[in-house]
Parts: structure tokens; C-alpha cells; sequence
């Protein structure tokens, strides 16, 4: 009679709580059967009046007819709350496509960027990076650099003249006389800086643009230890190893002067018209630093020497980026900026 | 300067390298090339020819000739415009199909005749500026090359890399230098022995012997001014030189041979027979062969006769005295100038020549006399008849010898970086014509050749270049220097520069870089005083002629031009403010970071913008009202404060200096902020007590600051406020048209405990006592 009973509550349960359309019906049905007031709370209440032999195998019956209402209920719960989960999400569809708020970052003008890879490289070989003024003293511009005002060098950088008689510098070698006045030796320097040549502008040439000076005043510096940092350094700054001649160059402030030349990045040295059909683009001038230019700073030539070079910064950035126009470089306008 | 290669063959006869091969040798060796050049590769196919009739052409001015033109042509008929067009006359012909100057000749009918080939002129063949007529040659077989004329290569070298070698201005200079590279000989082309051993004919005064250390002169007569023969005219113009006639193209000759510069009188034009070399008055005039006149000063050297100037020394002759037709006597100048006084002679009367080019690297005295042999021997060969009356004129205040330099064979090695032989270095200063002599082993007294002696080298250092660039710097191995490791000095300005970069490229401005030039005009836009800006004394123009004081114009420029081309965009530059100082010092640059926002419908948020610029770079900076200056809009600017210092300034660019957009500025002194520093960084243990906070909406008037009622609020709370911080605004309903609420967020904690509801509440109620203290009530 009773196992008729529980047979019956089951199959309804089952069919209940298996069928109801959502979480509310699900719930309802919960109460109806398991709750505190549910069918199987009375029918247990009921079987009080059976004998404890039939007691035991009902309360059996009873408890495997919970756990399986049970289970079937929790299961169809979370059936229904990974559905409702899935719903909102759903709902929550995002167009990613759409740019961000707000601005993005701007970019580095294309020589800073690559003054600050060539501070890092020579900072790490043991270089200070140095600064000199760009208004100069006639001294220091040219007689402390061997340059006196009768020598016809002088010709060859055309000068601006302040009406005070200072000169705006005409290439950053004087940071070489600063430095050693600074430092003295043993010292190794980069000076990248803005320079000025009283020149007109036109596609290929500017009033101001940039070198970077280095100098490395030392015991027996010799020819090959100028080689060997300008080899490093044109590695870096190429990122691969570079064919080099140096062949002999005139400045005052050297001696023995050389040109660096490198071969010709565009065709390999076989000639074009970016080398003029040389095969060899002249990029790094440099040399052994002149006595005079050593007493100029304070240092005892006959204890010291050293090297130093002058790269042209503005160039390195128009060769590396494919420039053609070195105007683009100080017009300020964004079409070009941006592009760095 | 141009070296012919034909040139500088006969002056090393067996130099057989090509002319492409040997400029790359004196490019690795002496000195840069620019190119190589071909001169008149035509005269290899140009013959001589004689002309046998002419007939004339009616209704032209043109001429049929029939020439011969020797075994291979045979006899042509050419048509010639030519008025010297006679028969029997010797002359070039150039066959049909060869091309002269990028024109080729061709088989043609010409005024109804057929021409075969062309009879040409010293210009259509490029060796004279001779258009008159066809050639006329002395001499020479029809069909055989043009006698003494043959292509040439001209090899073109950087004037730039000859300033320190005043050897190299002349062929015999470079012609030693190709010797010592290949190891050929060189023949000297001087004759000592062409000048007669005989007293001077004229007389020289050389009254100031600093500027002119030496003057020689020959006489000569029985000159007969014409043109030179066309070998001579061939090798000056391969050589760049314009040939004139035979007496003035001998000077020039012998200044591209041997780097000394000569210059001819006419005697018959000269007053008395002594040539003085004086300093010119002050003001006198001078008329040059330029057909200039010149005023001269004082430190300006004269050649000089008893009447006047004749030659403003070393830089150019007169006109009076100049060489002519009727010239039938000369005085042959070869004298030697100091340098630096011809180089501010050729510079302050803006007169630069071929002269004054070669003496302001500093000449051979030893050179002068050389100088006068070989023009002796060339004009006795070109002009029949001439003589030389009597011999050298010659006054000489020679420089004391220098000095032997002393050269360790160790210390070459040590300088170069790679090992050499003793013998390896004698033999290489030999062939460059040094003096060596072994003092002690390894060490070598070097004495100097006097064309190198004048200022090129002076130590061995200078000697060192010398063995260097002959063995070949491609020979020395780079090889890392072994030194001791010394820790460089950390220039931290610059790398804080870097960093402020990056900040400002992260908050979306693109670095800009500007001239460090203004002009007056754009200067007094900006409510500047021209006068207090550094003034360049030769601008490239007037709108360049300042040094800047501010980065304003040009940041003002970037402004307006990209507005063509963007509605908004963000900017940024570091650079230099230059700013003069007294008492003939260097003028102070001062570091600054200018940005900008410009927008053209923008409004007043990008000036809150760039104040979170300025907390990026100093957190916690302020923004107080100041004066607005005369290009900042008037009611929005303001000096930026951070750690008690006034950095900068913020503010709206005034709308006069910008139409139909606004644009927001940001002024900051680097060297200021980076002088400051940051404030060291130090742990405060992190809180064990809970903290709370209140809101409050503050009603006050439109222009009360934000910032003045946030420091009353925070001076109102007394004990326990650990912040305040401002939230939002309103305006609007309920609020009166000129009032506005700001909403300000209090926390308050104490260290020890937390704070019971009523401590907080009492913070609260002295906070609003305190503001209605002040007439601000609570919305």
C-alpha cells in the first residue's frame, strides 16, 4: 500500500521537476515534494503508523526517493542559472572594433630617438654624455680647436656671428675643449648637439642639424682603438657589421685625419646614385685628436692622446629612414612627425 | 683643383695606372677625388688636314673645300663657315660619325653640297676659347693626330682636403706624391740652368718682409704677345685655366705645375726700374686687372712703382701694367706672400683668384726662383726671339730652417696600432722626399722638405699621417683598447630630458623640433623686445636675424601650419631659450619644455590636459591666476608651482594669434624643475585603522577657486583629515545663475583607533562652521 503510494510520488515528482519550464515552476515543485511541508515530509510523518519492519524497508524506499529528487532538482537549478548566465552575457555583446577614447601616444622626434640609442650604446662602452653651449666663444668654436682665424678651414663652415662676437658653433667639437676643461684625463665623451652653418636651405642642406662628437683621451690610443669603436659603432647603429676604409682627411683639430667611409648600404658597393657611383658613402670623419687641441683642454700631450669623431646625426637619421628632404626635419608638421 | 692625367704623366713617365685606379690611389693616399673627367676624347679621331681649294658658295658666307686629309681619309669635300677657310692652310678635320662636345658630325648637304665630315675651331674641339676660325696649325701631317694634342682624363680632387698642403696645388706636387705611392720616378721639370748667371736688370724693395718673405723677378725682352701654341692652350683648359696669350698662359703654366703663382708686367708701363713691396696707404685706390677698383687699407701689400700699385700682392695684377698686344718687354714676378695676410686681404675685398687661393696655404719660398726657371724655358721655346736681360733679380729674407723632428720608431707603432719596420719608415719618408737619419737605435731624426716646412708639418705627430695614409690605414687591425675601467659620469639632465620626452609622447604629444631663430617681427607679435634677444650679425635673412628667448614662435608656427592639415592635435618641443647676459659673457641657455593642444573646437579642457601633463612630471603641482601676459588669453593663464618654485605657466593662447581654433600651452623651465629634483622617497607604514569620509557640496560664487575653497575645507577639518579631494561641479537648478556647488570628498582616521561616528561628525560640523565662517554655505 504504501510502496504504491511512494511509486506514484515519485513518478509525479520526477515529472515535475524534470518538466518545469523554468527556475520559478522548478521551485515550486521543490516545495511541493521536498520542502518542509512537502508530500515527503508527510508521507514520512505517516509511516509512524507502520511496524518497524515495514518502517525500515519504507524509510529505505523513502531516503533513495529524496536523494534522486533531489539530485534531479540541484541538476535542472543549475541548468537553469547557466542559461540565465548565458543569456546576459549574451546580451552583453561589446564592438570591439570601435578605437578607444581618449588620445593616443605621440611619437619621439626622429633624432632624439636616435640620440638617445646612440647615449645608451656609448654609455655602456664607458662614455659620458656631454652638453656644450650652442652660442659659442670664437675661442673655443676654432683657435683652442687649431682652427686660428687666418686658417682657411675656417672658410669651409660658414659661420654665424653674434653681433656680441660670439658665434652660434659651427659643429659640436668644441664640447671636446669643454670636456677636458671639465674632466680632464683619462676621458671618454659623446656630445650630440644642434649645430649651425650659415648655409641656404634647400632639400640637402640646412643651417641647423645635428652632430654627435666623441673623444677618448687616454695612455697610447691608438689608430686601431679609433677603429675598433667606430666599427662598434657603426654595427649598432646599422644593426650588422659594416665595410669600412679609412682613407686620409683634413681637420685642424686631428692629426693624423681621417674619413670614414662605409660601403654603400643601397648597392653594396657596387655604385648608385645614393654613393655617386662610388661605392663608398663618407659618414664618420675622425682621427687622432691634435696636441694643440690637448694643450687647448689642459692635458699634457706627451702623457696623453686620444681620438675623436664628428657624426652627422641629421644624415645618420635620413639614411636610416630614407628621407629626402632634410627640411622635413625642422618643419614641425605632423604628417612627417607622426611617422616615427 | 683639376690634375690632367697626361699632365701628370710626364712628370712620372712610366705612370701607366688608368686614370679611374690612380684616383682611387690618391683618395686612399693623399687626398679626396671628386671624379675623373674626360677631356677631348675626340682628338683621338681628329686629324690634320690641308686645305687644297675653296670655292665660294653663293648667298651664303660659306666656303666648299677640298681638303686632304692624309692616307686613311684621302681627299673630301667638306662645307666650311670658317672666314681663315684658305687653301693650303693646315688644320683639323673631324670625319663624319665621330661625336665633338655631345654633337656628332655628320655625312651632310649643306647649302646644296655634300659635306663629308667638318674643318673645326680651338672652341668646337674644346682646347681654346677660339671661335674666330678653323685651327691653324704650325705643322703637321695630313692625316696624322693634331701635333701635342691627345685626350685627355682629368682627375678632380676636394679643394677642402688640399687646405694643408700647399704642395699639392700644382701637378709636379701631386706627380711626387703618385710617385712615392707606386714607387715610380719623378722628373723634375725644372731647368735650374735657364737663367742666365748675371746681375739683376731691375731692382726690388721689399719694404715689408713679414707679409712678403721673398721676391723674384726675371726681365725680359724682345717679347712678342700672341696666342700660345695649342698644346699649351690644351693643357690649361684640361687644368680649368683659361689660356689668354702666350706670356700670361706661361705664368698660369707654371702656377698649375709647380703651385707658384707668377705674374707679368709690362715693362714699358712700369715707372723707374725698382719694384717696391709696401703696405698700401689707407684709402688708396687700386685698379686691377678685373676692371674693379679697389680701396685698399693698411694692412693690404702693394706692389708698387715709383708712381703707384701696380699689383695688390699675391692677390691680382693691375690694369695699367697689364699684359698686351704692344707688350714687348716684361718683368716675371715670382715672389712668396705670408699666408694670413693674403688670406684677409683676399677675404676683406671679397677677391678670391688663383693666386691668393694657393699662397693662403702657406707657399715655398725655395719655390720662387724654381718657378722663375721653368717659365724661361718655356717662354725662350714659345717665342721666338725672346731674351732674357740680365739674370736673377731676387731679394730673400729666409725663415730660419726648422728644426729636425725626432721620431721613435715606438712610438709609431704604439700611435698606429700596428707593427712596422725601421727600413718600412725610412723608406717611405724617403720617397716623399724627407730627410731621415738614424740618431740612436730606433729613434729618427726627420728633417722636413721646404714645400712641406711651411706649416703643414711641424711635429711627428704630422709624420705619423705621412706613414700612415702611404702603408694604408687598411692595414691597421682594430683592436679594443686595454685600459682601465672608469665609471663614466651620469649626465642626468639629459637622461631626465629623455623622460620627459617619453612622458609627453605617452600623453599623445608628437615631439616637434624648431630653429633656434626669430625674427624682429615675430618677436614684437609676441609683445618681445627685439633688443633684448642675441642678434645674429649675418642672418641668412631677416627673418632669422634672433636668437630665440622663448619657444612660443616657433611652437606658434607649428601651430598654424598643421591646422591646414589636422582639427586637433597635440605638440611638444625641448630646446634652448637663449637669453644674453652682460659683460660680453656666453649667454644663459635655458632648457624648456613647450606643449600644446590645439583643437578648432576646442574648449577649456585641453588647459586641464595639460595640467595632468604637468602633475605627470610634478605630482601635486599647482595652477594659481597670474598676470595674463600679452599673447595668453586674459582670463586663462596660470603660473605652474610645484615645491614652493614657479616652474611655468599655462595658459590659452591669446585668439589673435589664432583664427578659428584654440590652442592650449604648457611652459616649463627643465633646468628649474630638474634643479629642484624630487623629494626623497620615504615608507610611511601603511594604516591598521579603518579610515571614513563624508561628502560635502559647497554653494559659492562662479570665480571662487576650487583650490581656495579645498584649503578651507582642509584647514575647517582640523585633526584627523587625511585628505580632501575635490570631485565634481554643478551648475544650474536649483542654484542661482552665478553660483555653482563643488563637491569635495573628506577622509579622516587617526593612527591609533578608529574613529567613532560622532569624532567624524564633529570633524564634519567644524568643516561646515568653518566654511560658514567664510559665507559658504552647504547645497
Amino acid at each position: 500500500m504504501i510502496e504504491t503510494t511512494l511509486s506514484d510520488l515519485e513518478a509525479r515528482a520526477v515529472s515535475l521537476l524534470g518538466q518545469a519550464p523554468d527556475a520559478a515552476a522548478l521551485e515550486s515543485a521543490r516545495v511541493e515534494f521536498l520542502g518542509r511541508k512537502g508530500s515527503l515530509a508527510s508521507i514520512s510523518k505517516e509511516m509512524a503508523k507502520l511496524t518497524p519492519a515495514e518502517r525500515a524497508a519504507a524509510g529505505k524506499r523513502l531516503n533513495a526517493i529524496k536523494e534522486r529528487l533531489e539530485s534531479l532538482y540541484e541538476q535542472r537549478k543549475a541548468a537553469f542559472a547557466r542559461a540565465a548566465l548565458d543569456a546576459r552575457l549574451a546580451a552583453e555583446w561589446l564592438d570591439l572594433t570601435i578605437p578607444p577614447p581618449g588620445v593616443l601616444p605621440g611619437s619621439l622626434h626622429p633624432l632624439s630617438q636616435i640620440q638617445k640609442e646612440l647615449e645608451d650604446l656609448f654609455t655602456s662602452m664607458g662614455f659620458a654624455v656631454v652638453d656644450g653651449p650652442e652660442v659659442e666663444t670664437e675661442w673655443h668654436n676654432f683657435d683652442a680647436l687649431n682652427i686660428p682665424s687666418t686658417h682657411p678651414a675656417r672658410d669651409a663652415q660658414d659661420t654665424f656671428w653674434l653681433t656680441d662676437g660670439h658665434v652660434l658653433r659651427t659643429h659640436t667639437s668644441p664640447v671636446q675643449v669643454r670636456a677636458m676643461e671639465k674632466f680632464g684625463a683619462p676621458l671618454r665623451i659623446i656630445a650630440p648637439g644642434r649645430v649651425f652653418r650659415n648655409e641656404e636651405v634647400d632639400a640637402s642642406h640646412e643651417h641647423t642639424f645635428y652632430q654627435l662628437e666623441g673623444m677618448m683621451v687616454d695612455r697610447d690610443v691608438s689608430i686601431g682603438h679609433m677603429l675598433y669603436f667606430m666599427r662598434t659603432l657603426l654595427a649598432a647603429i646599422f644593426h650588422r657589421e659594416v665595410t669600412v676604409r679609412l682613407r686620409p682627411g683634413f681637420f685642424p683639430f686631428v692629426e693624423p685625419g681621417f674619413e670614414l667611409d662605409i660601403q654603400c648600404l643601397i648597392c653594396g658597393g657596387s655604385g648608385c646614385a645614393v654613393c655617386k657611383q662610388s661605392g663608398w658613402v663618407e659618414l664618420l670623419p675622425c682621427g687622432l685628436v691634435h696636441p694643440n687641441v690637448l694643450r687647448s683642454g689642459g692635458i699634457d700631450p706627451d702623457e696623453w692622446n686620444g681620438f675623436a669623431f664628428g657624426l652627422g646625426l641629421t644624415r645618420l637619421v635620413m639614411m636610416r629612414y630614407g628621407i629626402d628632404d632634410i627640411r622635413h626635419l625642422q618643419s614641425g608638421d605632423l604628417r612627417f612627425l607622426s611617422q616615427f | 683643383m683639376k690634375f690632367s692625367t697626361n699632365w701628370l704623366r710626364d712628370l712620372v713617365p712610366s705612370l701607366a695606372i688608368p686614370p679611374r685606379e690612380l684616383m682611387r690611389l690618391i683618395t686612399m693616399k693623399t687626398a679626396e677625388c671628386e671624379g675623373v673627367e674626360e677631356f677631348a676624347p675626340w682628338l683621338a679621331q681628329v686629324c690634320v688636314a690641308r686645305v687644297l681649294e675653296t670655292e665660294a658658295i653663293e648667298g651664303t658666307h660659306n666656303v666648299k673645300a677640298l681638303i686632304d686629309a692624309g692616307p686613311t681619309f684621302g681627299r673630301k669635300t667638306v662645307v666650311c663657315g670658317a672666314p681663315n677657310c684658305r687653301p693650303g692652310l693646315l688644320t683639323a678635320y673631324v670625319p663624319a660619325g665621330v661625336s665633338v662636345s655631345g654633337k656628332e658630325v655628320k655625312l651632310a648637304r649643306i647649302s646644296g653640297i655634300e659635306s663629308d665630315g667638318m674643318l673645326a675651331s680651338g672652341e668646337e674641339l674644346g682646347i681654346n676659347r677660339d671661335q674666330e676660325g678653323i685651327v691653324e696649325l704650325a705643322a703637321g701631317e695630313p692625316g696624322a693626330p693634331l701635333p701635342g694634342l691627345s685626350p685627355d682624363s682629368v682627375i678632380e680632387v676636394d679643394n677642402k682636403s688640399l687646405n694643408h698642403r700647399p704642395d699639392l696645388w700644382g701637378h709636379f706636387g701631386m706627380a711626387r706624391e703618385i710617385a712615392a705611392i707606386t714607387g715610380l720616378d719623378l722628373r723634375d721639370p725644372v731647368d735650374m740652368a735657364s737663367i742666365p748667371k748675371a746681375g739683376g736688370a731691375w731692382h726690388v724693395d721689399i719694404r715689408d718682409r713679414e707679409l712678403c718673405p721673398r721676391y723674384s723677378a726675371l726681365v725680359f725682352e724682345n717679347v712678342k704677345v700672341e696666342p700660345s701654341p695649342l698644346w699649351l692652350q690644351a693643357r690649361l683648359e684640361a687644368a680649368g685655366l683659361k689660356p689668354i696669350s702666350n706670356v700670361v698662359d706661361v705664368t698660369n703654366f707654371v702656377m698649375a705645375e709647380l703651385a707658384q703663382p707668377l705674374h707679368a708686367f709690362d715693362a714699358g708701363k712700369l715707372h723707374g726700374d725698382t719694384i717696391i713691396v709696401r703696405r698700401a696707404a689707407e684709402g688708396e685706390s687700386f685698379d686691377a686687372l678685373n676692371g674693379e677698383t679697389y680701396t685698399l687699407a693698411a694692412n693690404h701689400l702693394v706692389i708698387a712703382d715709383s708712381s703707384g700699385p701696380v699689383a695688390l700682392g699675391g692677390v691680382i695684377g693691375g690694369a695699367h701694367s697689364a699684359i698686351s698686344e704692344s707688350t714687348t718687354r716684361i718683368v716675371l714676378e715670382s715672389a712668396n706672400f705670408q699666408a694670413a695676410g693674403i688670406r684677409k686681404t683676399s677675404s676683406q675685398l671679397r677677391l678670391r683668384t688663383d693666386a691668393s687661393m694657393r699662397f693662403e696655404k702657406a707657399q715655398d719660398p725655395v719655390n720662387t726662383v724654381r718657378g722663375l726657371a721653368r717659365a724661361a724655358e718655356l717662354l725662350a721655346r714659345i717665342i721666338p726671339g725672346i731674351r732674357i736681360v740680365g739674370g736673377l733679380v731676387d731679394q730673400w729674407f729666409p725663415a730660419p730652417p726648422p728644426e729636425p723632428i725626432e721620431l721613435p720608431l715606438e712610438w709609431v707603432v704604439r700611435k698606429l696600432g700596428r707593427s712596422i719596420e725601421a727600413e718600412h719608415v725610412q723608406a717611405i719618408l724617403e720617397s716623399l722626399e724627407f730627410g731621415v737619419k738614424l740618431r740612436k737605435p730606433g729613434v729618427f731624426m726627420v728633417t722636413v722638405p721646404s714645400w712641406r716646412a711651411t706649416k703643414d708639418i711641424t711635429i711627428k705627430d704630422d709624420l705619423l699621417e705621412e706613414i700612415g695614409r702611404i702603408v694604408g690605414y687598411d692595414t691597421v687591425p682594430p683592436s679594443a683598447p686595454l685600459q682601465p675601467v672608469h665609471r663614466p659620469w651620469i649626465n642626468r639632465e639629459r637622461i631626465f630630458h629623455h623622460e620627459v620626452r617619453q612622458m609627453c609622447a605617452a600623453q599623445g604629444f608628437t615631439e616637434s623640433s624648431n630653429y633656434s631663430f626669430i625674427s624682429d617681427e615675430m618677436a614684437l607679435r609676441f609683445g618681445f623686445s627685439p633688443e633684448e634677444h642675441l642678434r645674429v650679425a649675418n642672418p641668412i635673412s631677416v627673418d632669422q636675424a634672433l636668437m630665440r628667448r622663448s619657444l612660443l614662435p616657433g611652437i606658434h608656427h607649428n601651430i598654424i601650419d598643421n591646422l591646414r592639415n589636422y582639427d586637433s592635435f597635440r605638440l611638444f618641443e625641448i630646446g634652448n631659450e637663449i637669453h644674453p647676459r652682460s659683460g660680453g659673457a656666453l649667454p644663459d641657455e635655458i632648457p624648456h619644455l613647450m606643449a600644446a593642444i590645439c583643437s578648432r573646437d576646442g574648449g577649456a579642457a585641453a588647459l586641464y590636459e595639460l595640467k595632468r601633463l604637468a602633475a605627470c612630471l610634478m605630482p601635486g603641482c599647482e595652477a594659481w591666476p597670474a598676470g595674463a601676459r600679452p599673447y595668453e588669453h586674459p582670463a586663462r593663464s596660470a603660473e605652474l608651482r610645484w615645491r614652493g618654485a614657479s616652474l611655468g605657466r599655462i595658459f590659452e593662447l591669446h585668439p589673435d594669434l589664432v583664427e578659428n581654433a584654440r590652442a592650449a600651452i604648457f611652459d616649463l623651465d627643465l633646468r628649474a624643475l630638474f634643479e629642484l629634483g624630487v623629494p626623497p622617497k620615504k615608507y610611511t607604514p601603511l594604516r591598521r585603522y579603518p579610515t571614513s569620509a563624508f561628502d560635502v557640496s559647497v554653494v559659492a560664487g562662479l570665480r571662487v577657486l576650487c583650490a581656495d575653497i579645498g584649503a578651507l575645507i582642509r584647514q575647517g577639518a582640523g585633526e584627523y583629515c587625511l585628505s580632501v579631494e575635490y570631485l565634481y561641479s554643478y551648475k544650474g537648478k536649483p542654484l542661482a545663475h552665478d553660483q555653482q556647488s563643488l563637491t569635495y570628498r573628506v577622509t579622516v582616521g587617526a593612527n591609533d583607533r578608529t574613529l567613532t561616528s560622532d569624532e567624524v561628525q564633529a570633524v564634519r560640523d567644524r568643516t561646515i562652521a568653518a566654511l560658514a565662517a567664510q559665507g559658504l554655505s552647504l547645497r
